[in-house]
């Protein structure tokens, strides 16, 4: 009670200067180009909505949206795949060794996406190690195309969205009381039934939390797919980029990212409302 | 360690347990009476819980062994000892229903649909909470919450219930309900209960034998009565009740009889239980309520002045300050018209000295 009256004792002039500075940027480098874009997309000589007409008649617009989306999805369900366990194992840690793992976690953090794209194509690609290994072992006959394909976006793309999902399903985990555990110990449950029962479903917040921002992040992917994918692997973002310096034309780029944007906010506020209704069935605590 | 013919549900031979350097529990042996409702007690640190815990199977012993219903449980997992186990945050599962809390052992051992419905039905009308069967625990009170955990232990019929300081946040009033609600379930349903405690008189109120834990060992064990009227060391004597303690050195008469060489004076006391020799400091233990105000020298009186007199309800709590300065408390019965003791006022601390105790003199340090 006393914080809010003293929040409000702050005249409205006051809270206005002290976000003047951060609206201003905001207005600057967001809501402008924004609203250049929505304007471009919508005028074109004149005012019409033939950009986005065409584009829901655009078989490219609608097999690279469908790509979008799967390998959106796709790379989020790999990284829950591949980040559940880690997070599952980096909970069951002791605090300073877990520093020291979740260290590990953020390295990819700290290089630079091209970096770690060559180094993929170095490990994945047609003359990487594991295919040196597989030629090596089969005698020249074993060779799995890993890079420039499906396979190679996802690879990429978990390297990067990983570690969100690992943050955002840890703190579910580290927040889960561990006398639940024991409590269901006592009364006879094995491990599995521990999982199963208890530990996934009060961890689900931060699985859908990691989900959330994995389908986020994915979806609007640009430099991943055009480095690692295949001509097949051609994403909303690379569309807009051959858009705009290809084909020079700016109403269909303008078009197809407003079109993104959308999608994409749609999506987040389904995950959103999922997420909400598993917040109030997840833990109380 | 009683001889009773009951067998045992619980028996630990030297259980010790070590984290490193530190012994959190010495060598420990201890047997519980299949039905038999016992209290570990002590201070923090005296370890209660960490023998609690070996019980449950938490942490292993570092040596010793423990039995449980005639079964060698040392290095058995908990999942495995059939126990059940009332938390002090009562660690109800948040994501599932009241119903779901206390079928979830039931779905453990894998009972029929049908059957768990009625024994969770069962259970629910034993704490009387029916009614809240479909609500999730958190819209539950802290009382309610911890009778549905208790009903989740019992649903599964587990030979030992342990309990960890089950009621420690809950409120004074809903807490001496619930030891009552406690004390019901085990006389009815007979199951063995190991409960752990710091509080005194929630182990006078509920136990059939007291455990009285301090540093890592057992200091003393028997029955309510006992500890409290008898205690061997000034550790029991303080810990359980309130008492005056007043140091002295023993001397022994021609006849045997005993008495206490103190600053405040000569007391006979009857004979210490384990032989005290004369000459040997001991420390003799009166209860507050076995003194009274008098006026004259009595045979066991001690002068002094009252430095306050505070009213408990039903009793009367009188702070005596002596003439070595030490302070003794005297308790009398409340009654109507009782003529007030004045502050300042030189008194007498009178008791019958059969009401006296000798015990060892508590170890230095």
């Amino acid at each position: 009670m006393a914080q809010s009256s003293s929040a409000s004792d702050l005249s409205p002039w006051t809270a206005l200067l002290l976000l003047a500075p951060l609206t201003a940027v905001m207005l600057l480098i967001l809501i402008y180009p924004l609203g250049l874009t929505v304007w471009t997309s919508l005028y074109n000589g004149r005012f019409s909505f033939d950009a986005y007409v065409e584009l829901a008649s655009s078989t490219l617009f609608l097999r690279v949206l469908r790509n979008t989306f799967e390998i959106a999805i796709g790379g989020t369900l790999v990284s829950l795949l591949f980040g559940y366990p880690v997070a599952l194992h980096l909970a069951a840690q002791p605090p300073r060794k877990r520093t020291a793992y979740l260290i590990m976690v953020m390295l990819p953090f700290w290089t630079s996406i091209l970096v770690k794209s060559f180094a993929l194509v170095a490990v994945f690609g047609n003359q990487g190690l594991i295919n040196q290994f597989l030629g090596f072992v089969s005698g020249g006959t074993l060779n799995v195309p890993m890079m420039f394909n499906r396979v190679g976006v996802i690879l990429g793309m978990i390297n990067f969205l990983l570690p969100f999902m690992i943050l955002s399903i840890l703190g579910s985990l580290l927040a889960l009381d561990r006398r639940l555990i024991l409590a269901a110990e006592t009364m006879g449950a094995g491990p599995l039934r521990i999982f199963w029962k208890i530990t996934l479903p009060l961890s689900l917040p931060g699985v859908l939390a990691g989900v959330l921002i994995n389908v986020t992040l994915s979806i609007g992917m640009y430099i991943t797919p055009a480095l690692l994918g295949g001509r097949q692997d051609m994403m909303v973002a690379n569309l807009v980029d051959f858009y705009t310096r290809q084909t020079l034309d700016w109403t269909a780029a303008s078009a197809t990212a407003v079109a993104l944007l959308i999608l994409s906010g749609l999506l987040v506020a389904l995950l959103g409302k999922v997420r909400g209704s598993a917040g109030l069935a997840g833990a109380g605590a | 360690m009683t001889a009773s013919s009951t067998p045992a549900m619980v028996e630990l031979q030297g259980v010790a347990k070590r984290y490193g350097e530190v012994n959190a529990l010495h060598r420990v042996d201890l047997s519980i009476a299949k039905g038999e409702f016992v209290t570990l007690l002590g201070p923090s640190g005296s370890g209660k819980t960490t023998l609690l815990n070996l019980i449950a199977g938490m942490i292993t012993p570092s040596s010793g062994r423990i039995v449980i219903d005639g079964r060698d449980a040392t290095t058995l997992p908990t999942n495995r000892r059939g126990l059940g186990m009332v938390f002090q945050n009562y660690a109800l599962m948040p994501h599932m229903t009241v119903f779901e809390n206390i079928a979830f052992p039931l779905e453990v051992r894998r009972l029929s649909k049908a059957e768990i419905k009625r024994k969770v039905g069962e259970a629910l009308e034993l704490i009387q909470l029916g009614h809240v069967a479909n609500r999730k625990p958190r819209e539950l009170s802290g009382g309610q919450q911890q009778r549905i955990s208790l009903a989740r232990c019992i649903v599964y019929n587990p030979a030992l219930i342990l309990m960890d300081e089950p009621l420690g946040a809950l409120d004074k009033k809903l807490r001496e309900q619930m030891q009552l609600e406690i004390k019901r379930l085990h006389a009815e349903l007979g199951i063995t209960m190991l409960y752990v405690t710091h509080d005194q008189d929630e182990a006078l109120t509920m136990s059939d034998r007291i455990v009285l834990m301090n540093g890592g060992r057992i200091e003393q064990q028997g029955t309510p009565d006992t500890l409290y009227f008898r205690p061997e060391t000034v550790f029991s004597a303080e810990f359980i009740g309130s008492s005056n303690l007043i140091p002295g050195t023993v001397e022994i008469g021609a006849d045997g009889a005993y008495a206490l060489n103190t600053a405040l004076g000569r007391f006979a006391a009857p004979a210490p239980e384990r032989a005290i020799k004369a000459g040997e400091r001991a420390v003799l233990l009166v209860r507050p309520e076995n003194m009274a105000l008098a006026d004259a020298a009595t045979p066991a009186s001690v002068a002094g002045h009252i430095e306050d007199s505070i009213l408990l309800g039903g009793v009367v709590r009188h702070f005596v300050r002596c003439a070595d300065g030490s302070s003794l408390i005297i308790q009398e019965l409340n009654q109507p018209g009782r003529s007030g003791a004045h502050r300042g006022e030189a008194v007498r601390a009178a008791w019958q000295p059969q009401h006296g105790r000798l015990l060892p003199p508590a170890p230095a340090g």
